[in-house]
């Protein structure tokens, strides 16, 4: 491979499609910073029980009170004073598509997401800086009682329930970007699939962030009762500006008895988004939980989605794809909790690094004592494209029990000179032999994704590998 | 991220003064020369600076030190080891270890605080090459010391690398010159008498150009009551072309903490192959790092740990490849029974332009009891694309299939588990250069197994 070849940005395109942003339209902004007064002023806007506003202003003590993070990717230049972290971009909800104003509209129209929700979906909702500004779930599975809600409205409409699992997977003191989320959340999905109910098709959350300096704290919880299932999908865009934005999501997940859920994110931030973002998900028995993580965007991501096996037979598995082009550093990952006998878990990482990216596996393979007869299977495979990227594999394994089975293998490579040769003695060009390897690469989790994301993932994969090969 | 960082101070090594003022006294009556005793005075400082390593650390979070901590101000760094005339006053277990090859190997023994027996053999001696005390080495020897001493190991690594440099306490010297095949083994000997002991040896080895050489590091002692501690340090020096096998065996008994730091430096074209052994020992930690310097260089590292009852190994090792065409080949097994535990937290990193790296490591682990513990951190940080880098690690219990088969044959169960076992530590005792020592091993993890 020579590196003559003049390099084109990983993320080109991105402006043009996603990186536009609209003028600000906002009906209320908090002013910049962060204190005791901005979190209650959050809560007062919402119109929230008084739990809720304590239960904000107890997480931002311990938001205060939490250091960062003495290890992973360098996040000292984050300036918690200086963002938004409340913008409210309409006044209230659209039940309707028509009722969206006009630029959101707009923006959410060239992301493609009423032609989608038409077409592939059972429910689609979508977030604009702060607030979910539109949402809607097929009439169908409203009738058998499926709830796809802001999480706000969840809050509103079906507090006792909201208040019985909200916090329980991921209590604000379990790291300093949680407690800062639990502090200003707002906006997410709130979704309670009942007993039984299969919701076939997925149920779609679309994030956009549009105001500068901006802070996305959208907070998600899930609900799947059992033997129901249900996949959710959710996608993220973001201006680019040269001032960063700070995303740092909360997503729950409770998988009851015999149920499975199916979690997939397509990350495609703009190049100036910290994305720090906690996932988790409990599992009980003969439970399946299974997280699909697309890293593509941000500036720096950090996400390990977890699985916590309670229950005998639970299952967890992670698939996690991350691609980390120029000043882009992918921290991604997952973590596999076992705490009940005859949980089995997978993850497969597949991460690619190119113009100087940093991508990397951060995870955890955890049995805890008593979790007899688990089994746990971890693959990591890395692809390096230049000489100037790099990429970090870093997996823990703590086992307290003996009767488990536990693996991990990890590979890190290039592409193969011989296989090059081989596609272009089959008269494929360079380039295209490189996309090729790389979509071959991928195939085992992109295949996983539903079609239209699936076809996205391979045009992004392609087109960030033009002239990549020389 | 797991590579040297200052750590920050929880606490301050209790009598730190006076230890330091004791040993730059023995260093002026050993006659020291003036560059070492400014080397233990520096590290002073920087262990004043550093105190114990923070509990938070990410080296030290998963191994707990604190009962030793409380312990310190008790220890004793200078005790000496009694007057040895000759081998006959060393302690039985010693000399069995040693056992008929006494006349025909270079020997270093170090009893507590200090080299007792040093000798070269006749043979090793007409070859130039030197085996001997690095107290002696330092007065003797400076100018092969100077540049090396303290180069791998920084007292600024942590607080107790500090105030191992500063205390440094014998410790051995082996010299093989450019282009000699060094004719027989080297052995050299820890020993630590009783409790109280606080023993910080150093031991540097050099080999010239094209040179070759075996040498076999042994650490034992009896069980007593208390804490004894040793605070060691190794050295390696592998000039271009240069062959070393290494053996360090590990057998302390169940009063003694340890802490050491291993590093390599291996020159272009040269070969290590590092066999390492932790059986002993209450709490057992090390750092071993392979800093493969020039093109080609090659490091096969293979260890195995078999703890039982409390015991804690600890093991962190770093394949740094900062050259081309390097070759680094890591197998660490573990096997641990009772309420053991173990650590391994290994890393390869591999340098922007060092192409053409081939780079494995391997940990396995085989828990006998429910109550063991094993945790596996391998890690790779690769910073270079045409390279070949895979790590794989494993925990698993005893196959039951295996006991099966073995049992359907008429073996009871017992016998049939100690097997299994041995066929697993099997790939790492067959590359121990001394025939004596792997029936010796062989004989621990079946006294180990019970």
């Amino acid at each position: 491979m020579s590196t003559a070849e003049p390099k084109l940005d990983l993320r080109e395109g991105y402006t043009e499609k996603y990186g536009f942003h609209d003028e600000d339209g906002f009906v209320f902004k908090s002013r910049r910073g962060l204190d005791r007064e901005i979190v209650a002023q959050i809560s007062d806007m919402k119109g929230e029980p008084a739990w809720m506003r304590d239960y904000r202003l107890k997480a931002l003590e311990i938001f205060e009170k939490k250091p960062m993070p003495s290890w992973g990717p360098d996040l000292s230049a984050i300036d918690f004073q200086n963002i938004f972290y409340y913008v409210k971009p309409t006044s209230e909800e659209a039940k309707s598509w028509e009722d969206v104003p006009a630029d959101m509209k707009r923006t959410f129209d060239k992301l493609g997401i009423p032609e989608a929700e038409q077409k592939f979906l059972s429910g689609v909702g979508a977030q604009y800086d702060s607030e979910v500004v539109y949402h809607k779930i097929q009439e169908k599975l409203e009738k058998q009682g499926v709830l796809f809600l802001s999480c706000d409205q969840g809050l509103k409409e079906h507090e006792a329930l909201f208040k019985q699992y909200f916090g329980t997977v991921i209590p604000s003191t379990d790291n300093k970007f949680a407690a800062l989320n639990s502090s200003v959340w707002s906006g997410g999905s709130f979704i309670y699939v009942p007993k039984g109910v299969h919701v076939d098709v997925p149920l779609q959350a679309y994030f956009r962030i549009n105001t500068r300096d901006m802070g996305q704290f959208e907070r998600t919880l899930i609900i799947v009762d059992e033997g129901a299932f249900v996949h959710y999908v959710e996608g993220c865009t973001a201006p680019t500006y040269s001032s960063d934005s700070l995303h740092s999501a909360v997503v729950e997940i409770i998988v009851k008895p015999g149920a499975r859920c199916r979690y997939t994110t397509i990350q495609n931030w703009s190049n100036n988004v910290y994305n720090l973002v906690t996932k988790r998900a409990v599992a009980y028995r003969d439970a399946t939980m299974e997280w699909v993580d697309g890293n593509l965007g941000s500036k720096i991501t950090q996400k390990y989605p977890s699985v916590y096996m309670m229950e005998p037979g639970a299952h967890g598995e992670i698939l996690s794809i991350a691609f980390a082009g120029k000043g882009q550093h992918q921290d991604a990952g997952g973590k596999v909790i076992h705490c009940a006998p005859n949980t089995s878990s997978k993850i497969i990482s597949k991460s690619i690094s190119k113009d100087g990216g940093r991508a990397g596996y951060r995870g955890l393979v955890k049995v805890q004592k008593g979790a007899v007869d688990s089994r746990s299977t971890v693959n990591c495979d890395a692809l390096i494209l230049d000489e100037i990227s790099r990429s970090d594999t870093y997996p823990y394994m703590e086992i307290e029990e003996d009767r488990v089975s536990i693996g991990h293998e990890a590979t890190v490579s290039k592409i193969g000179d011989e296989q090059i040769f081989y596609l272009q003695s089959r008269g494929i060009n360079k380039e295209e032999a490189a996309a090729m390897i790389v979509s071959g690469f991928i195939e085992p989790i992109v295949k996983e994704l539903p079609m239209e994301y699936a076809v996205e993932m391979n045009r992004l994969i392609q087109l960030q590998m033009e002239g990549s090969v020389g | 991220m797991t590579t040297a960082t200052a750590v920050p101070t929880i606490s301050t090594f209790p009598g730190l003064d006076a230890w330091a003022t004791g040993a730059l006294e023995r260093a002026g009556k050993a006659n020291e020369p003036a560059w070492a005793v400014e080397q233990r005075r520096a590290a002073a400082g920087t262990a004043r600076a550093l105190g114990f390593p923070a509990r938070d650390h990410e080296l030290w979070r998963r191994i707990d030190f604190r009962t030793l901590e409380q312990a310190f101000g008790a220890l004793d760094p200078f005790r000496e080891g009694p007057v040895t005339r000759n081998l006959d006053d060393l302690p039985g277990a010693l000399l069995e270890r040693l056992g008929s090859e006494t006349g025909r190997v270079g020997l270093v023994i170090q009893r507590n605080a200090g080299a007792v027996v040093e000798q070269t053999a006749p043979e090793l001696a007409k070859q130039g090459v030197i085996v001997c005390s690095l107290d002696h080495a330092l007065a003797r020897h400076g100018d092969k010391l100077r540049e090396r001493l303290g180069s791998l190991i920084t007292p600024d690594y942590d607080g107790y690398a500090a105030l191992g440099a500063a205390l440094r306490s014998g410790g051995a010297f082996v010299y093989v010159p450019d282009g000699v095949e060094a004719a027989l083994p080297i052995r050299l000997f820890d020993w630590i008498d009783g409790a109280g002991v606080l023993a910080a040896p150093r031991t540097v080895i050099v080999l010239g150009k094209g040179a070759r050489a075996t040498v076999v590091h042994e650490q034992l002692s009896d069980t007593t009551e208390g804490i004894a501690f040793h605070l060691g340090g190794t050295e390696l020096f592998l000039g271009e072309d240069s062959k070393l096998v290494y053996g360090t065996l590990q057998e302390w008994g169940r009063h003694v903490y340890h802490y050491s730091n291993q590093r390599a430096q291996v020159a272009r074209g040269a070969e290590l192959q590092w066999i390492q052994t932790i059986l002993g020992g209450r709490m057992v930690k090390t750092n071993s790092y392979y800093n493969l310097v020039g093109p080609g260089a090659q490091a096969f590292v293979h260890g195995f740990m078999f703890g039982d009852q409390r015991q804690q190994f600890h093991l962190h090792t770093l394949q740094r490849h900062l050259a081309d065409h390097c070759t680094s080949d890591l197998l660490i097994k573990g096997c641990l029974k009772d309420r053991a535990r173990s650590i391994y937290q290994g890393l390869i990193q591999v340098a922007e332009g060092a192409q053409r790296t081939d780079a494995y490591q391997a940990n396995r682990n085989l828990l006998l009891s429910d109550t063991a513990r094993a945790d596996s951190i391998p890690g790779l940080e690769i910073l270079a694309n045409d390279v070949r880098c895979t790590h794989g690690a494993t925990i698993g219990t005893v196959d039951p299939e295996q006991v099966y088969y073995l049992m359907a044959r008429g073996l009871p169960r017992a016998e049939a588990q100690r097997l299994i076992v041995e066929g697993f530590f099997a790939p790492v005792i067959d590359r121990i250069p001394l025939e004596g020592i792997r029936d010796h091993l062989r004989q621990v993890i079946q006294w180990k197994l019970g």
